[in-house]
């Protein structure tokens, strides 16, 4: 029987994922800070080391059997797989923010001139949430610093992911909505759940059961 | 843009073609010895006919008189129309079979095509078990026919987890759902404990979610009634599959949940090692055909052809040649040359005259006219008789 193959969100879940998978008795010690490797074998699994963003695409494809990443990822992803547990770890949350003390003032050119401008790196979340409260906005794509979208006159507000929301303090953004809290979660593809049941729905309660703790 | 095609559309060149069709003549044969009579649908449809596929995912067009029109984005939506329209008062059951090309749209960028083959059966009006053993036996038996080894077919059943469902407050129902169809199973659980089910029927979800077995015992500890409903069947159809000749390839999977919302029991998907799609998906879905107004019983199945083919030809499948294609090198005599290829094929021999680029894959074979009754075939110069008897199994290759 061929290895279980695991696509890992490298970044910043990395450090608590292998915490995870070691408390459930994975070997992960190939896994050591500063390999270079990317598809990295351990006894009876295979790691994949991937983007966030890429994950549930190895997985979706089946590329990888099952994966490890941010609930965030997977809202802006729209990729076809099978979420199993939520790990807990890695929270942070996908918040509306505009400058503090304005809002009131958006606001009112809304009804003046019918739309905002909203400044995302997450354009789905962000256009499936403004449509879901009926909201017209023209959202603007950006790839980095969103904070600094509203003090340069670029949006109106942004939608951006935070976990502690000190950044936003720092740039005077204040908070005027929570769209959804994410954590980290345990993901497989559709086929491979079927296949290869006994050994990820094993794993999949051995993660709960270490999650819940 | 000379010679580009649009994106998600290609050449299907002769090699893979000859191996299609040879796909296509084992599974159309498979179904016409099951009872199935082949239907072939028009490639557009209207847009709003369209039941089966997300609106976003059909490649849709506006026509000179300004309706929106749709490339067939599957054929089951053909089939449900011409059943309302065409057999509208027929009791009897209705079988019927199909290989065509759908349409679905993709995001760029995602390695996936927009035309591909796909094939299936549908049987309609007859809501017996019986009905349900039959499709699955039919797919096992069509897949074993083109030589598919180690596939597994994966049986659920929608009521499992709509038994769960439909005791939450109503509010809750529809999102839960949706969360299980989309496969968000963390939602699912999370929607039902937020909705204030018992800690025994979360524990008997996430069980029967996970399980995938011959047995069906576990999953009905705890269960609520209309889950054990849908587990009986389960349990009923069993010995009808292996009645019908289904090996042990089956499992009874309680976490194959099908995205599409219209399944209504028995659901199935085919599936292979080493292939991270479904070769073949399919199930009952009683209540879609009264959409267009004919309230009747369904089931069937639909094969990704795609995926079909990429399994086999990972288990080193080839196109079974009918016979061998002769090359025949010409006599200096134009008439000469011909009257031997018109007997060799008068004779079933497949004959090409010359050298020729693209052989498709196919065993072939060279001779050289001598005259009217005779080629070199082999080194030899031998009769016509003796060539024929030999390319078309008459004697030893």
């Amino acid at each position: 029987m061929r290895a279980l193959r695991i696509a890992l969100a490298q970044g910043t879940l990395l450090a608590e994922t292998r915490v995870a998978l070691a408390a459930v008795g994975l070997a992960t010690d190939a896994l050591a800070e500063g390999g270079r490797r990317l598809v990295v074998p351990s006894a009876d699994v295979e790691y994949v080391l991937a983007r966030p963003i890429d994950v549930p695409t190895h997985v979706a494809h089946g590329a990888a059997d099952v994966g490890i990443v941010g609930k965030d990822v997977l809202l802006e992803s729209d990729a076809d797989v099978l979420e199993l547990v939520d790990l807990g770890y890695g929270r942070c949350r996908f918040v509306v923010a505009a400058p503090a003390g304005s809002v009131d003032r958006s606001l009112d050119e809304y009804r003046h001139l019918g739309s905002l401008e909203v400044a995302t790196k997450y354009p789905r979340v962000a256009e499936r949430h403004f449509q879901g409260r009926g909201l017209q906005v023209e959202i603007i794509k950006l790839s980095g610093s969103v904070e600094l979208a509203p003090q340069v006159g670029l949006a109106d507000w942004i939608v951006d992911l935070v976990s502690t929301g000190r950044t936003l303090k720092e740039n005077s953004l204040a908070i005027i909505e929570e769209i959804a809290v994410c954590t980290a979660r345990l993901i497989a593809n559709r086929v491979s759940y079927a296949r290869d049941r006994e050994r990820i729905a094993a794993l999949a309660s051995r993660l709960e059961t270490w999650a819940a703790r | 843009m000379k010679g580009a095609l649009p994106r998600g559309f290609r050449d299907i060149l002769p090699t893979e073609a000859r191996e299609l069709h040879a796909i296509e003549r084992t599974l159309m044969h498979a179904f016409a010895q099951y009872g199935y009579v082949p239907l072939e649908p028009p490639t557009v449809e209207f847009a709003e006919s369209a039941v089966t596929v997300d609106e976003r995912r059909t490649v849709r067009f506006l026509d000179r008189d300004g309706r929106l029109l749709a490339l067939r984005p599957d054929v089951t939506t053909a089939v449900a129309r011409v059943v309302a329209q065409r057999y509208r008062q027929a009791d009897a059951t209705l079988r019927l079979a199909y290989f065509a090309p759908i349409f679905r749209e993709e995001a760029s960028m995602h390695g996936s095509e927009r035309e591909y083959d796909q094939a299936g059966v549908e049987l309609i009006g007859d809501a017996t078990l019986r009905a349900d053993a039959e499709v699955i036996a039919l797919l096992a038996d069509a897949l074993a026919r083109c030589g598919l080894p180690a596939v597994d077919i994966d049986i659920g059943h929608t009521g499992f987890v709509d038994g769960f469902i439909a005791e939450l407050p109503a509010e809750a129902r529809d999102t839960a759902g949706a969360a299980a169809r989309s496969g968000d199973l963390v939602g699912t659980v999370s929607l039902a404990r937020a909705a204030g089910m018992s800690a025994a029927r979360i524990a008997a979800l996430e069980r029967g979610l996970r399980h995938r077995s011959t047995d069906l015992a576990a999953p009905r500890v705890d269960a609520p009634d209309r889950s054990q409903r849908a587990l009986d069947t389960l349990d009923a159809l069993r010995p009808l599959l292996e009645a019908a000749g289904v090996d042990g390839a089956i499992r009874f999977d309680l976490g194959y949940i099908p995205a599409l919302p219209y399944y209504t029991g028995v659901v199935f998907q085919a599936i292979v090692p080493d292939l991270g799609f479904p070769i073949a998906t399919g199930g009952r879905y009683d209540g879609l055909l009264a959409r267009f107004g004919a309230d009747r019983a369904a089931t069937g199945f639909g094969i990704a052809i795609p995926h079909l083919h990429q399994a086999l030809v990972a288990a080193g499948w080839q196109a079974q040649a009918e016979s061998p294609l002769l090359l025949l090198a010409a006599h200096r005599d134009d008439t000469t040359t011909l009257r031997v290829a018109a007997a060799l094929r008068g004779a079933g021999v497949a004959v090409a005259i010359g050298e020729v680029a693209e052989s498709a894959g196919q065993d072939v074979r060279r001779a050289r006219v001598i005259d009217e009754a005779h080629v070199e075939y082999e080194g030899t110069v031998r009769a016509l008789e003796a060539v024929i008897a030999l390319l078309t199994g008459g004697g030893p290759r």
